[in-house]
């Protein structure tokens, strides 16, 4: 049988800076990132003996390292409340009295498919992700980049189903907005 | 078409049927979570049949979500450029040497 084994001396330069970056999408701050890697190795290395060889040994380390992420957002949980609060940052999209947008849309001039295989469009969504506020943030990471569902996250994060979906609206034109002002507009105008 | 009358009565025929953009927005952006009701996704829809607008809200909308899940792939990890410090990859080793 051909049985994946482990070689952890080899861990940390094979996939050290690609498990960062994955860390880095989801956790803002650099040094956070770190010791979740950090974090993950170790773990790791603890429990080599439970590894059955049934998975590669990279997916086997980011199966751990998806769990140390979880952990973050429990423990962040913990610490600050998740569900909105009078203070967390206004809807930037408003309405006139007519219910009309006072700034209307426009279109983006690609479809969604082609907007997601741009790569600088991936970067400044990574940037614009960055200065939302943490709450805002960690909500919109467990949405879109971890893929929990509405319910999932309203239940492990206690949050009420109907702020959470204010949160991720406000989430998304404060994105849109932020894209808008750094990406689409400064593109049209050369 | 752009008659004021008829766009003035409009409107407050849309705001009292709660169909007006500022109404519509939000269960768009909750469509792209969810199931809505079948009367929030009737009212969302007859607007966006109106509205040119909304329309292209909806595919910014949507835009969003598939760009996160492009980010959120591990084989693409974003930031090609980011990487460990040298000296934490040193210290690491260290430790599961010497754990």
């Amino acid at each position: 049988m051909n049985r994946q084994t482990l070689n952890s001396d080899l861990w940390v330069d094979r996939y050290g800076d690609l498990m960062y970056r994955y860390t880095l999408v989801r956790v803002k701050n650099a040094d956070t990132a770190e010791e979740i890697v950090q974090a993950t190795f170790f773990a790791a290395l603890q429990s080599q003996d439970r590894f059955e060889g049934r998975s590669t040994e990279k997916s086997w380390l980011f199966g751990i390292l998806k769990h140390k992420i979880m952990d973050h957002f429990r423990q962040a949980h913990r610490e600050r409340s998740l569900d909105l609060l009078p203070e967390d940052d206004p809807d930037p999209c408003t309405f006139d009295s007519t219910g009309h947008w006072n700034q209307m849309p426009k279109s983006w001039g690609m479809t969604p498919d082609q907007a997601a295989e741009n790569r600088q469009l991936q970067e400044a969504l990574k940037t614009c992700m960055d200065r939302l506020s943490d709450k805002f943030r960690q909500v919109f990471v467990l949405k879109e980049i971890e893929g929990l569902d509405t319910q999932n996250i309203c239940n492990e994060f206690n949050i009420k189903p109907t702020n959470l979906w204010v949160i991720l609206h406000r989430t998304r034109n404060q994105l849109k907005k932020c894209l808008e002002t750094h990406w689409f507009n400064k593109d049209s105008h050369g | 078409m752009a008659n004021p009358i008829f766009l003035n009565a409009m409107n407050r025929v849309l705001d009292a049927l709660h169909m007006t953009c500022k109404d519509t927005s939000p269960i768009l952006s909750e469509m792209v979570d969810h199931e809505v009701s079948l009367g929030k996704r009737v009212r969302a829809k007859i607007h966006l049949m109106m509205c040119v607008v909304c329309r292209y809200y909806e595919v910014q909308l949507l835009t969003l979500q598939k760009l996160a899940q492009q980010l959120a792939r591990e084989d693409l990890a974003a930031l090609d450029q980011a990487t460990l410090k040298p000296e934490t990859k040193e210290k690491i080793k260290q430790k599961l040497r010497s754990p």
